[in-house]
């Protein structure tokens, strides 16, 4: 077996994160018994890594969302019964599969929602009601007035079209600025839009908040503001629920 | 048909032959470790938090692109991977240092900061910090989740000789760093006495 000095650190490496094939594996363990350096540099390298793992075991914050298994469970059934109507729905719809397929591979970012959401509002609000949230984490005023236009724009035309969906804003970093009374621009479209659109929420983040006020921020929000524990847990319980996502 | 409605549409009719509701287990089991990893990269909670939303949504939308069930989670990270790629693109000249937690800049330290500092899990994840962004990257992905290192390659899209190199040298600079960042012991220490 080589020496100590021969023995590269990627080796050892290697060998501490159990990367090496039998043979080469028995051949470094023969040679760290008999070597006290070379045992050294292992314990510190596993020593290292035992350190990275404890560090991160237990991340701040880390607001993670559930899916309660009860409820779950009661929902099984049903989703049979669906899957069941589903293969019969194939054989029916089979030229259909087609189209599914070529719009599978259309890809679509957040910047590609936009067109999107606005070709929505315009064409098929009567097809089926959606609901939407709109989320927005940027300060950028450019930013806020968008988020703001094109939530009114959905709004407007689900009222002409006469479908109830639901759209809801949620703000998170400095997106909650949009819904701070003594910070936002747009206080009073926001008073009116609720006022004309019954159907139209907005939520703040409470971690942002949080955050905000741990930097000496006086977080005053305006009226009719909900606050959820996590912008990004209330995103994923949506998204379960089916609700369309656009990310300002 | 609008796109947005035929991407739902085309969610649901897979979800419904294809039982993509083990897809939403999956996903909400790869979260935590997901969100680990992000903090271990960004070492702001709420950027990780948003980073790994990202990753998810994009994941979600794009879940006819994962061929092999088998590669799910190395594909969720790399989709992550992408996502921290792009954030440290559009951000680079703006990150605002007082979101960087964790991060050892200030040289005035307080009681609380010491004491914190004392503390093994703040000081391996100051000096994870303070590594080059490449090297945190393949150091968390071996450690944290245990990805074998041809996979760390392909997460990160770089050789498995990078990979490597990189986790070699993150390794021989935190031990480096661990030993700069350890509370220092005075060798005099003042006992208190008793005068009479």
């Amino acid at each position: 077996m080589k020496s100590n000095q021969i023995i590269s650190d990627e080796l050892l490496n290697s060998f501490v994160d159990d990367e090496l094939e039998l043979d080469e594996k028995s051949e470094l363990i023969n040679a760290i018994r008999h070597d006290d350096t070379l045992k050294e540099r292992v314990c510190e390298l596993r020593g290292l890594k035992e350190m990275v793992q404890h560090a991160y075991r237990q991340p701040p914050s880390c607001t993670v969302p559930t899916v309660k298994k009860s409820a779950h469970w009661k929902h099984s059934c049903i989703q049979n019964i669906s899957r069941l109507a589903a293969c019969v729905l194939l054989l029916v719809l089979g030229w259909s599969s087609g189209w599914v397929m070529s719009a599978r591979s259309q890809s679509a970012s957040d910047q590609k929602l936009m067109p999107v959401f606005q070709a929505t509002q315009s064409n098929n609000v009567a097809e089926k009601p959606n609901n939407f949230i709109v989320n927005v984490s940027s300060s950028n005023p450019a930013r806020l007035k968008t988020a703001l236009d094109e939530t009114e724009n959905l709004l407007e035309a689900n009222k002409r079209a006469d479908q109830p969906f639901k759209v809801e804003i949620v703000a998170n970093g400095g997106g909650v600025n949009l819904l701070r009374s003594d910070v936002s621009p747009f206080a009073k479209r926001i008073a009116l839009m609720r006022a004309k659109y019954p159907n139209f929420d907005y939520l703040a983040c409470k971690v942002s908040i949080s955050k905000m006020q741990k930097n000496g921020v006086i977080v005053r929000l305006l009226p009719h503001t909900g606050i959820t524990p996590s912008a990004s847990e209330e995103i994923n319980k949506r998204l379960i629920q089916g609700w369309d996502y656009v990310r300002i | 048909m609008s796109p947005i409605f035929g991407e739902t549409l085309k969610m649901k009719i897979l979800s419904l032959f294809c039982g993509t509701d083990t897809f939403q287990e999956q996903f909400e089991t790869i979260r935590p470790n997901l969100y680990r990893v992000a903090f271990s990269w960004s070492h702001n909670a709420a950027l990780a938090d948003d980073l790994v939303q990202e990753a998810l949504v994009k994941a979600l939308k794009n879940t006819g692109q994962l061929r092999d069930p088998a590669l799910f989670n190395g594909w969720v990270f790399s989709i992550l991977a992408n996502c921290w790629r792009d954030h440290f693109r559009q951000h680079r000249e703006m990150d605002d240092i007082d979101e960087l937690e964790d991060c050892l800049c200030s040289t005035q330290t307080s009681p609380e900061d010491d004491h914190s500092q004392s503390q093994i899990v703040s000081r391996v994840r100051a000096a994870v910090a303070k590594l080059p962004i490449g090297q945190r990257q393949v150091l968390t992905l071996v450690d944290l989740e245990g990805f074998p290192y041809i996979e760390v390659a392909s997460i990160l899209a770089i050789p498995i000789g990078t990979v490597m190199s990189r986790l070699s040298r993150a390794r021989q600079e935190l031990k480096i760093l661990l030993n700069e960042l350890a509370p220092q012991h005075s060798a005099h220490v003042s006992h208190l006495r008793r005068v009479i």
